[in-house]
């Protein structure tokens, strides 16, 4: 940190002069080093030569609400807000928001008072620039949320690292011999919470990955669908994860559809269908009334025979039926998502359309040299669709890292937060199933590699540099998105979870650490031709 | 109305570099949106707008951070902020909660500000703060995230630096090689300038030791109306409505400003004298609008034979020590250091 020679004196800076920032050095031409450095460490960005507009802007804001504190109070309850971190657009939008007055005041177009929404979209190249900048920083997280309560959950933890890097190296007979010394110590110490809990967990994956070794994971087999799928439900229903997952993309969903008269949703995996009944019934409730919606289910066929798309399909329609909103289901079975084509889904060139991928894009970041890149296949295919919308929740974690170790250590101290998360959770069989969902996970990060390692997470910093790069721009989610997902939190009556804005983007987690992540796309119109997303 | 809220933008763009303008006025809107006229608070709003970052466990500029839970019972978070070492320049994660090397190592334990209402010890803001004090006094700096009015009211802010404060001095890993004690000090601006003083009383009355106390423009004030409170009110950012706001907030219902959280020396506190207080370094801004009120304590504490040391910064406003960009910044901060770096 330069301390002494950015230091201006405080007297004597008169208004509107730019020459009363910190630094002392020439304006800079790259539009990183334009972003006011002291600003960014207070979590917003702006660039330097922006300063005087928006302290104008604030200004101005700020005799509006002398004169008129109820219409103030109006803004704060009604209005949707968007990206507070970009100073500039978001004074904008507040201004935008609370005046009636025409054009020649501002210098951006302003849409009407009440779309917020467009005067987020024209602020779009700023947004990119936000995130160009925060990538750096970002890249070397490392997130840790200890639950050390007790000393001897420092000795398991040492020896969990230990063990690992053993595993590492090869040296598999340390690791053995490091495994029976943590199943003596668990045996001794109370389970019930913190990372104990879900140490038991990485002794058998790292159990699993040293006996059955890296390809363990198609040994025991994946469980029937029909497992999968009952352990998924009861995921859903003993914390909030799934259920913000849901509600967010939902609510980014309604809002794209806002004006559409025929809207299809595709949804690259559909499992239950848990997500759709709420966004049928709130396109029910639509002012104007409901559109026309189509469906498109992607799943895996099933082994037994069973059309299970096409049974979720009809009790959707069922629903659909009930509340009045014309609805259309289709079945697209695959059993990879790199092998679906856009003619397969049967989009209309009149429709809104809005992809939804809920923790699948993950499953396509293998890479093997030999294979076409899958998630690019996948994006490409998806951005052919020319998307109103492209929703895309993940797991915030970096579980992909080549270096196992690091992968290891991330992974406990995700999965120690998740668990942990998971005690306010008092019935069951949901709580216990639960955690044996979450175990499949931790098996398969831990000890499978190659085609059978699935689970590979990333952070949102890493998806949305592939995004970008895909020809997909960021659509912010706002504060009404914030506040659905918070005041669903407070139906679980845990404290402990929190939601957070992130540039656009929302995310779950539990005592500060996020651990899933929501955000919203739309394609490019010009793809790869848009300045800002280049690094 | 209007004309004099122009001249007084003007005056107070005169007095501090634009971008800390700019960013304190900017809170200062948003907390607008944010307090209710009957009280309550717009919670989901404020933690959309307000500005977070994680913990690193990677140094960054030689400081490492990571989230410990204090008490389960009521969620209570703190953030430690640890120097990286030339030793051990990338600490491994397994070894965050390693024991302390040198002789002496003061511990901050760190109460944000935010009127009791706003921030978190997550807040952006505050994990820079924490940051510099980490480098600045070669300490370890624990920011407590205290529970919020007004859904929180006294004493639970209180409260939770206490157990905070148990929970740092029964820490092996903190103690300092010389004496294997935990040499702590207690910091905060505004809101947290206040928790300093309550978490101290309550250490003195435990026979806990504290080493010394830093509150940076501390939260106080009184049912009286100041010559400083009528003469600055809504000059420089700050307005007596959100300051009584924010007390209404914090306060038990029915009590009024003259209750001894609000106004310790008052009529309803309680005398120092005879007690062992830590040493004190109080800063006030001079354009502070309660800085009467924060005099009135450095009076009190010196009333009571307590040793304190006023640095009053003439042309400051408040939240002056959030930016890098000011003469009151330096200074605050060599004071800062000399203050906790005198106990060695």
């Amino acid at each position: 940190m330069s301390l002494h020679d950015s230091a201006s004196s405080a007297a004597g800076s008169s208004s509107g002069s730019s020459s009363s920032l910190s630094s002392s050095k020439p304006p800079p031409s790259s539009l990183q080093q334009d972003i006011v450095r002291h600003l960014a460490g207070a979590g917003y960005t702006i660039r330097s030569s922006d300063l005087p507009q928006v302290a104008q802007r604030l200004e101005r804001l700020e005799t509006a609400m002398g004169s008129s504190p109820a219409d103030f109070f109006q803004l704060a309850s009604d209005a949707i807000l968007y990206n507070p971190s970009d100073l500039a657009s978001w004074v904008d939008s507040l201004l935008s928001e609370f005046t009636q007055l025409p054009t020649c005041c501002f210098e951006f177009i302003l849409a009407p008072v009440d779309n917020a929404w467009t005067t987020a979209e024209l602020h779009e190249p700023r947004v990119q620039q936000n995130i160009t900048y925060e990538q750096q920083s970002l890249d070397r997280q490392l997130t840790v949320v200890t639950a050390m309560e007790e000393d001897s959950d420092i000795r398991l933890v040492h020896k969990l690292m230990a063990c690992a890097e053993c595993v590492q190296r090869g040296d598999f007979s340390s690791a053995t011999s490091l495994i029976d010394d943590m199943q003596g110590l668990l045996a001794r110490v109370n389970t019930v919470c913190g990372i104990r809990k879900v140490a038991g967990h990485f002794i058998d994956a790292l159990s699993r990955r040293i006996f059955l070794g890296i390809g363990g994971g198609s040994v025991d087999g994946c469980g029937s669908a029909f497992e999968n799928e009952i352990l998924y439900h009861h995921f859903y229903e003993a914390c909030p994860y799934l259920k913000f997952a849901h509600f967010t993309a939902n609510q980014a969903i309604l809002e794209a559809f806002d004006g559409h008269d025929c809207v299809h949703v595709v949804d690259v995996n559909l499992m239950h269908g848990l997500q759709w009944p709420a966004l049928i019934q709130a396109l029910a409730l639509r002012p104007g009334g409901p559109p026309l919606l189509r469906l498109t289910g992607i799943g895996s066929p099933s082994p037994d025979g069973r059309d299970s798309l096409r049974e979720i399909g009809s009790r959707l329609a069922v629903l659909a039926r009930s509340v009045n909103v014309r609805f259309a289901f289709r079945g697209v079975a695959a059993s990879r998502l790199e092998d679906v084509k856009p003619w397969m889904l049967q989009v209309n060139p009149k429709e809104a359309v809005a992809v939804n991928s809920i923790m699948q894009l993950h499953c396509l970041l293998i890479s093997d040299p030999t294979l076409n890149s899958p998630i690019e296949t996948v994006l490409n295919w998806i951005r052919d669709l020319n998307p109103k919308i492209l929703t895309v929740v993940e797991q915030e974690a970096n579980h992909n890292q080549l270096d196992f170790l690091d992968r290891f250590t991330e992974a406990l101290y995700y999965y120690s937060r998740m668990f942990d998360s998971l005690e306010a959770c008092r019935v069951q069989p949901e709580k216990a199933l639960a955690e044996i969902y979450i175990q499949k996970e931790i098996r398969n990060v831990v000890s499978c590699e190659g085609s059978a390692r699935v689970e590979r997470h990333e952070p949102l910093a890493k998806w949305r540099r592939r995004l970008s790069g895909a020809g997909f721009m960021s659509l912010p989610l706002g504060s009404n998105a914030f506040k659905q997902a918070s005041m669903l939190l407070t139906l679980f009556s845990a404290e402990g979870y929190s939601v957070q804005e992130n540039d656009g983007c929302l995310s779950l987690g539990w005592h500060s650490r996020p651990l899933i992540a929501a955000s919203a796309w739309q394609a490019m119109p010009e793809p790869g031709s848009c300045v800002s997303c280049l690094e | 109305m209007a004309r004099s809220n122009e001249v007084n933008l003007n005056e107070c763009k005169m007095v501090v570099p634009l971008n800390t303008w700019v960013l304190i006025s900017n809170f200062k809107l948003a907390y607008n949106l944010l307090r209710r006229p009957d009280g309550t608070f717009n919670r989901h709003l404020a933690e959309f707008l307000d500005r977070k970052v994680p913990a690193n466990a990677n140094p960054v500029d030689g400081v490492f951070s990571f989230d410990v839970l204090i008490d389960r019972g009521t969620s209570l978070l703190s953030r430690i902020y640890r120097p990286a070492t030339a030793e051990e320049p990338q600490p491994n994660v397994a070894e965050l909660e390693k024991p302390v090397t040198a002789e002496v190592v003061p511990v901050i334990i760190f109460f944000h500000g935010g009127s009791f209402a706003h921030s978190s010890a997550n807040s952006a803001i505050y994990d820079t703060l924490c940051r510099r004090l980490v480098g600045l006094c070669k300490a370890v700096v624990l920011s407590v995230n205290y529970r919020r009015a007004p859904e929180n009211r006294y004493p639970c802010a209180y409260d939770d630096g206490w157990t905070a404060l148990k929970w740092v001095n029964s820490r092996p890993w903190l103690q300092s090689q010389k004496d294997s004690k935990v040499h702590i000090y207690l910091a905060g601006d505004s809101s947290g300038g206040n928790i300093v003083h309550h978490v101290a009383l309550r250490a003195m009355e435990s026979g806990t030791h504290v080493l010394g106390n830093i509150l940076l423009n501390p939260m106080f004030g009184g049912q009286e109306r100041t010559e400083s409170e009528q003469r600055l009110d809504g000059k420089y950012f700050v307005t007596l409505r959100d300051r009584d706001w924010y007390w209404r907030a914090y306060l038990p219902e029915g009590e009024d400003r003259d209750h001894h959280a609000c106004n310790p020396f008052g009529p309803n506190g309680r005398s120092l004298e005879g007690i062992k207080f830590p040493k004190s370094l109080v800063v006030v801004a001079g354009l502070d609008l309660i800085q009467d009120w924060q005099l009135a304590y450095v009076e009190g504490l010196k009333k009571a034979d307590q040793e304190v040391k006023l640095l009053y910064m003439e042309q400051a406003t408040i939240g002056f020590y959030l930016l890098p960009n000011n003469n009151h910044f330096h200074t605050v901060m060599d004071e800062i250091s000399k203050f906790v770096g005198s106990d060695c």
